[in-house]
């Protein structure tokens, strides 16, 4: 289990379902956690876990070692799949690193940082875990799916479907801006189930109608560029963000 | 079919001698909507709800339900034993009445009984009541605003009283035990009448009351409005999760923790979400919004006819509220009107031309 640019909070999360992680662990050989050891990588792994965003080239070089290595590399966590909170700084990336450090950027970061990534626009992903953090459950899930294989696809459906199923009602009719419409479902809705609109957490869904989503939230009187600006906070690497044709 | 008349004073009587021995689900004020849930006493039913965020639907096809249980060492399978508390539904309309009827005609075809609903259905009573309609609601163009069959008791509001439709004898039994049912008069059969017209006259007429819709569903099954009606569908399948009638599924094998045990599941799945008729070697036999959109229009308006002789979709109205993106039957039942009127246009101006050329 391998950590890039993230808060490394999706690995901690993986700790708390205390219940079964004993059951968990029985299923594999943990070789190698960053978090936990310091003991070196391995010459040789069959599932590689990666939760961060790659924003260094020395990131992206272990990221390639790992995938080299690893027959299944299964990501976790928003950072992970769409870049992220690091994806942010992706904006004028090269405005960010002065902002930070003036006229002295030190070469360390001028010569390896770049404008962050997701792991799946640097390696080969098999597998996501999406969400900011990653469901420790659905982690599980996964992780069988790469161990034994499973019948179940993965849907592109967007939010609102299992959002219903709560019976919570929408936000959009109390003029609240809510990203479920775009954003991949699996999460079963938890945040508007506790009365939270959905920040997008899960990412874009492949098949998201952004120029429709769009046009709701602007009759809806939240408008178009609220959404817009929403919608960067998980998903500013997603090539369809703050593209003029949609 | 009996009729009684209880008074509406009597109602309450009516519920506690249900919660003596069933679970009460009746619907309830939730947020800014109602929905049914489990109540502890009369006063929490809002016996005059307009409708609910979602459907009945769940108390007889889950959305999530284990099929059978195994063991993923030696591969063995153990049959699910389905413990379904007895209920009673209270407080369905008839359009959800006629939806709970329209799944019966799936789950319970003779030839291939669904052992899981019927667990679910003969645990349920179904207990209807009358209603006004909303400005969503189409139910009467769609031959839902009254339903015939497949309840226990059916109310019907004539103010001060209830005429009760009885559909069971158990249910029979508690009405009687429970309050003072009388045989309904000729005033009471007038108050009915009066009642019902009421209720007829009360649908949004906007809603165009169109002939023969699977016909013309079929005549414009290439119509460039399926691309513009679908290609605006969001595909977050928030139709199929409230629609009382939509009942596709998926089958998926879901392993514990430990990865010794697993379980066969079925989840509501929906003919709008992207990979619904996706097939084995990658193929979608629908790959886009129109064709999914119009997919789901087929089996509401036309398909489910062919078979079953009636539609499936009930006008109930719930997709109308739930679509942000404004696709609903009454979008496709609109553009008929359309089309008629275009129709309508070019053969009198056809007719004028003839008449000018003799």
């Amino acid at each position: 289990m391998a950590g890039f640019a993230s808060c490394f909070g999706c690995q901690i999360n993986i700790t708390n379902i205390e219940r079964y992680l004993l059951d968990v662990l029985g299923q594999i050989d943990m070789q190698y956690w960053q978090l936990t050891s310091s003991d070196p990588m391995p010459d040789d792994f069959d599932v590689c876990v990666i939760e961060g965003a790659i924003t260094t080239s020395e990131a992206e070089k272990s990221a390639r070692l790992l995938r080299d290595v690893a027959d299944v590399v299964i990501t976790i966590g928003a950072c992970a799949k769409t870049a992220g909170i690091p994806g942010m700084a992706s904006v004028d990336y090269r405005l960010r690193q002065g902002e930070v450090y003036g006229d002295d950027v030190p070469d360390v970061v001028s010569d390896t940082a770049y404008e962050p990534r997701a792991v799946k626009d640097v390696i080969k992903v098999d597998f996501e875990v999406p969400c900011c953090p990653a469901d420790p459950y659905v982690f599980v899930e996964v992780l069988q799916k790469a161990l034994r294989g499973s019948n179940a696809y993965v849907r592109t459906s967007t939010l609102c479907g299992e959002c219903k199923q709560n019976e919570r009602g929408c936000f959009y009719g109390r003029g609240i801006l809510c990203l479920g419409m775009v954003t991949q479902s699996g999460c079963h809705a938890k945040c508007p189930n506790l009365g939270r609109p959905c920040s997008g957490c899960a990412g874009l869904s492949t098949d998201a109608n952004l120029e429709v989503a769009r046009r709701i939230a602007s009759k809806s009187g939240i408008g178009a560029e609220a959404f817009d600006a929403a919608v960067t906070v998980f998903n500013q690497t997603d090539p369809r963000v703050g593209d003029p044709s949609i | 079919m009996l009729y009684r008349v209880i008074d509406a004073s009597e109602l309450p009587r009516l519920i506690e001698a249900f919660m003596a021995e069933y679970e009460v689900i009746a619907p309830v004020k939730s947020g800014r909507s109602f929905a049914f849930e489990v109540v502890e006493s009369f006063d929490e039913i809002v016996l005059d709800y307009p409708t609910t965020l979602t459907s009945l639907k769940k108390f007889f096809l889950p959305p999530q339900e284990t099929l059978f249980e195994y063991n993923v060492d030696d591969a063995e399978v153990t049959d699910y034993e389905l413990t379904v508390k007895p209920r009673v539904l209270f407080g369905a309309h008839a359009c959800d009445i006629n939806a709970l009827n329209n799944l019966r005609l799936v789950f319970d075809d003779p030839a291939y009984p669904d052992p899981y609903f019927e667990a679910h259905s003969s645990a349920n009573m179904v207990v209807g009541i009358s209603c006004s309609p909303t400005d969503t609601c189409f139910c009467h163009l769609l031959d839902s605003d009254e339903v015939r069959s497949g309840y226990d008791l059916f109310l019907q509001d004539l103010g001060d009283r209830y005429l009760v439709s009885i559909g069971s004898v158990q249910a029979a039994n508690i009405l009687e035990a429970a309050c003072n049912p009388r045989e309904a008069t000729d005033e009471d059969r007038r108050a009915f009448r009066q009642r019902t017209r009421a209720r007829q006259e009360a649908f949004d007429t906007s809603i165009p009351d169109i002939q023969e819709i699977p016909m013309l569903m079929d005549a414009f099954h290439s119509d460039p409005f399926w691309e513009e009606l679908g290609g605006r569908c969001l595909s977050c399948t928030a139709c199929s999760a409230v629609c009382p009638t939509c009942y596709c599924f998926d089958i998926v094998d879901v392993l514990d923790p430990s990865g010794k045990q697993g379980r066969r599941e079925r989840r509501w799945d929906a003919c709008t979400s992207p990979q619904f008729a996706l097939v084995a070697g990658g193929h979608n036999f629908r790959d886009d919004g129109r064709d999914r959109v119009r997919h789901r229009m087929y089996h509401k308006l036309n398909g489910f006819n062919s078979k079953h002789g009636r539609y499936l979709c009930v006008g109930c109205g719930r997709c109308v509220r739930a679509c942000k993106a404004d696709i609903s039957p009454i979008e496709v039942l609109k553009f008929f009107e359309r089309k008629g009127a275009e129709e309508e246009l070019a053969s009198s101006s056809d007719t004028g031309k003839e008449e000018r050329d003799a």
